[in-house]
């Protein structure tokens, strides 16, 4: 990145000004909405030259050590990159890559697949995707089915995984399976003999990938991570890409807010523009009051994930964020269409598409109910006192 | 002719359920989008056949001549299948409103037609700067000879492009008060100058459409109610629309949907689903009972009132909820697109959702019923 200008004392500071400006930059140049509906429902998803773009600016790097090429920033970082481009629906994968898939390899205990891989997933050439999930609802890691038995010095995966973000592009699967002496993180390549995807298409023009295992060879330099090691590089990636996706999610409520409000001030019906109608001031209001609800809460949670809290906290955080994030999107993405009228109704107007992004984000790695489930749990508020 | 209201409701309820059973296309349905002619067109016949197509007409214009007690079992009937609304605008709309306000020659051509199929209409009323305030359409129709000659745009036309007719409101008279000016007209689709372009929803179907009018030759005979008038044809219609829309049919089968696949989930054991579940369904079976109560006023033939529209607002918004609800127990699963086995449930969880979303904006929207109940049910101050 540009060397800073030495006005701030705080390196911190600097980073951030500098990452809202070129994300800022990107989404006026490199992106606009005809792109995210060309590639809409594509077998491609999303266009590498972008990825390519983006690795160039950093921000593939954003939460990796600078041992291994990274910027070494934390989630504050990647949460002004990740939510500035959600404004513009980019299609791209960074959270589901550079968030989810980066964290399980980086919190791994593979010293040389780090050395070897993070450079070129911060270089954008490998995109990596991690598939933790078997079954819908879930948001505990640990619950995995698939199994890696010890074969030839390595291991021989079997089983399936689901609701893989990021997979139409992957290059490489970061899978979990049990071993007999506990749970393991595999490096797959795409294409691997045994290793076979299918993509299911999403709300929102993407997908998610089932990866079926039938005697997938792994050997054991494509360990990732193993036992209480691998568990903990899990939950850490999962609490880390909720608490990014949460920074989406804001990302895509205030962009359909800013257009809700620019279309009360606009539309003339009964010879006045519909703002004035205080039914509609109102509802606007409430609105207005979720979007920085959200936005408070994440700046917090995403603070405190930074001092890298205990597991439990660190849990309690990302499911405070997430339930927050993921209803204020939903609420404000609705509401959206109803204060347009027909027009929102149409796939021609950009409100759908939010809408739907903000269904998809809204769903993955937990909704609002799941969250505020597990939160009740870490708080301890079903136990007697 | 059949009166069938003499029919016990077990009897006609019974012929309905075989007759349907008997003769509805498999495949089409509970498809929530709406159907187009093309598919439609076979069961319509069969229904034009049996003399079943007009329930709400009176029997002398060959309708079934259905009270409002036996017209809640026909409609129960064809929901309970998952019968798809047909492009039924022309029974429901422009029969009615030609045998109160119709000339005998508008009567004698348009009636027949319509029951049978052969003249398919559509409702030209919003332009794109009359929405909700629908009295500011600008859409004009300037007396020419023995014509109208009518110039503008109509939009959100639900399915136009299947349509042969379209029946619509214009402008007759720059000169007066909003609503007085209005004229409502008739018009072949096929009149040189009209153009239709459909329009894709969010669900990704075309079904509505924007309708072009330039220099339009409508002929005069085609005026229906008396010029300048149209308002008041238009709104005749509004509160029997408003409690048919109103009508718990809709979310009950959303409900269904999402009680089976809540039951093979397993989500029935989670309290805190089961609370949103219920205080759902004790929302619908209460709206059940209000809307028995206007049925019952209706059956009594006293007039429907403008407290109506608080069916609309509760029906729409509890089917809207249940669709929220319904996502959010698919979980991941609930944002993946088409229609899939579910734990043994064919479901669909993103088109009941998108389908939902316009409920509270097209038939006068959830603020515009609000309006209406503050300002002449409660009588609140302007
Ligand atoms: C699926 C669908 C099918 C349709 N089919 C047809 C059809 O076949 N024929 C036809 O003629 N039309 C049709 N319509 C159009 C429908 O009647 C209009 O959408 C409706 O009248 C609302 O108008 P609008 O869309 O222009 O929204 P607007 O009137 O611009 O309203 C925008 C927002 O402002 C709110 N608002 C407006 N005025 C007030 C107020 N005074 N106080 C508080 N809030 C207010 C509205 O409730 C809405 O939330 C259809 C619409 C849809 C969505």
């Amino acid at each position: 990145m540009a060397a800073a200008s030495g006005t701030h004392t705080n390196p911190g500071v600097e980073h951030r000004a500098l990452l809202a400006e070129s994300v800022a930059h990107f989404v006026a140049r490199a992106t606009d909405i005809a792109r995210v509906r060309r590639l809409r429902g594509s077998p491609a998803e999303h266009d590498r030259a972008a990825w390519t773009k983006m690795a160039g600016l950093g921000w593939l790097g954003i939460l990796v050590p600078e041992r291994y090429g990274g910027l070494g920033l934390g989630l504050t970082e990647m949460a002004i990159v990740a939510g500035g481009l959600a404004r513009g629906l980019v299609p791209e994968p960074l959270n589901a890559a550079g968030v989810l898939a980066t964290t399980a390899l980086v919190a791994g205990d593979n010293e040389a697949l780090k050395r070897e891989q993070l450079p070129r997933m911060v270089a954008g050439t490998v995109l990596p995707a991690l598939a933790w999930q078997e079954r819908a609802a879930t948001l505990d890691a640990g619950a995995i089915a698939c199994r890696a038995g010890p074969f030839e010095g390595g291991f021989r995966l079997n089983g399936a995984k689901r609701f893989v973000a990021g997979a139409a592009q992957a290059d490489a699967f970061l899978v979990s399976a049990n071993t007999p002496s506990g749970v393991a993180i595999f490096w797959l390549p795409r294409g691997a003999a045994g290793v076979e995807l299918a993509l299911e298409p999403l709300a929102d023009g993407r997908s998610f990938g089932t990866l079926t295992l039938r005697d997938a060879l792994a050997p054991a330099a494509q360990v990732v991570a193993s036992g209480a090691a691998a568990a903990e590089a899990l939950a850490l990636a999962l609490d880390r890409a909720a608490a990014i996706a949460s920074a989406e999610l804001h990302g895509v409520m205030s962009r359909a807010l800013e257009m809700s409000l620019e279309y009360l001030r606009t539309r003339v019906q009964f010879a006045r523009p519909i703002g004035s109608f205080q039914a509609l001031q109102h509802r606007a209001v409430d609105l207005h009051i979720q979007k920085e609800l959200a936005s408070a809460v994440l700046e917090d949670a995403l603070a405190a994930l930074d001092r890298e809290p205990a597991p439990a906290a660190r849990a309690a955080l990302a499911s405070r964020v997430k339930s927050r994030c993921s209803d204020a999107a939903l609420r404000i993405t609705r509401e959206t269409i109803q204060l347009h009228g027909a027009i929102g109704f149409t796939d021609e107007y950009d409100a759908g598409l939010y809408l739907k992004r903000a269904l998809v984000l809204a769903a993955w790695l937990g909704g609002g109910a799941a969250h505020r489930r597990r939160y009740a749990a870490l708080e301890g508020v079903n136990r007697e006192s | 002719m059949t009166d069938w209201n003499a029919m016990s409701d077990e009897a006609f309820r019974r012929e309905m359920r075989a007759f349907i059973e008997a003769e509805y296309p498999r495949e089409l349905r509970y498809i929530l989008r709406r159907a187009r002619w093309d598919e439609m067109k076979g069961w319509w016949g069969k229904l034009y056949g049996k003399g079943w197509i007009a329930p709400n007409w009176p029997r002398a214009e060959g309708g079934m001549g259905l009270d409002a007690g036996k017209m809640v079992i026909y409609l129960e009937e064809m929901e309970r299948y998952g019968v798809a609304r047909s492009p039924d605008q022309g029974i429901t709309q422009v029969g009615p409103i030609l045998m109160q306000f119709g000339t005998e020659a508008q009567k004698r051509h348009y009636l027949p037609r319509t029951l049978s199929g052969e003249c398919i209409w559509c409702q030209g009323y919003s332009e794109p700067n009359a929405g909700s305030d629908l009295a500011s359409l600008q859409t004009a129709a300037v007396p020419e000879g023995d014509h109208f000659v009518v110039n503008g745009q109509k939009i959100w036309t639900t399915l136009a492009h299947d349509a042969t007719h379209i029946y619509l409101l214009a402008r007759t008279d720059r000169q007066a008060k909003k609503q007085q000016g209005i004229s409502f007209l008739l018009a072949d689709l096929k009149t040189p100058g009209i153009t239709i372009r459909p329009i894709r929803n969010i669900a990704g179907h075309e079904e509505f459409c924007e309708v072009f009018f330039d220099r339009v030759r409508v002929p005069r005979e085609n005026l229906v109610g008396k010029l300048n008038e149209g308002w008041t044809v238009a709104k005749a219609l509004l509160s029997f629309e408003r409690l048919n829309i109103g009508s718990p049919r809709r979310p009950q089968y959303a409900l269904r949907r999402l009680e089976m696949l809540a039951r093979a989930k397993g989500l029935l054991d989670d309290p805190g689903f089961v609370d949103r579940f219920i205080a759902l369904k004790l929302d619908l079976e209460d709206l059940a009972s209000l809307y028995g109560r206007f049925v019952g006023r209706a059956k009594r033939g006293e007039p429907l009132g403008e407290d109506v529209s608080m069916l609309k607002i509760w029906a729409m918004e509890t089917w809207q909820q249940l669709t929220e609800l319904l996502i959010e127990a698919g979980a991941e699963e609930g944002v993946i697109a088409g229609v899939r086995e579910i734990a043994g449930v064919e479901t669909d969880f993103l088109s009941p959702f998108y389908y939902a979303r316009p409920a509270t904006i097209y038939g006068g929207s959830s603020e515009i019923q609000r309006n209406i109940l503050a300002k002449y049910v409660l009588k609140l101050p302007s």
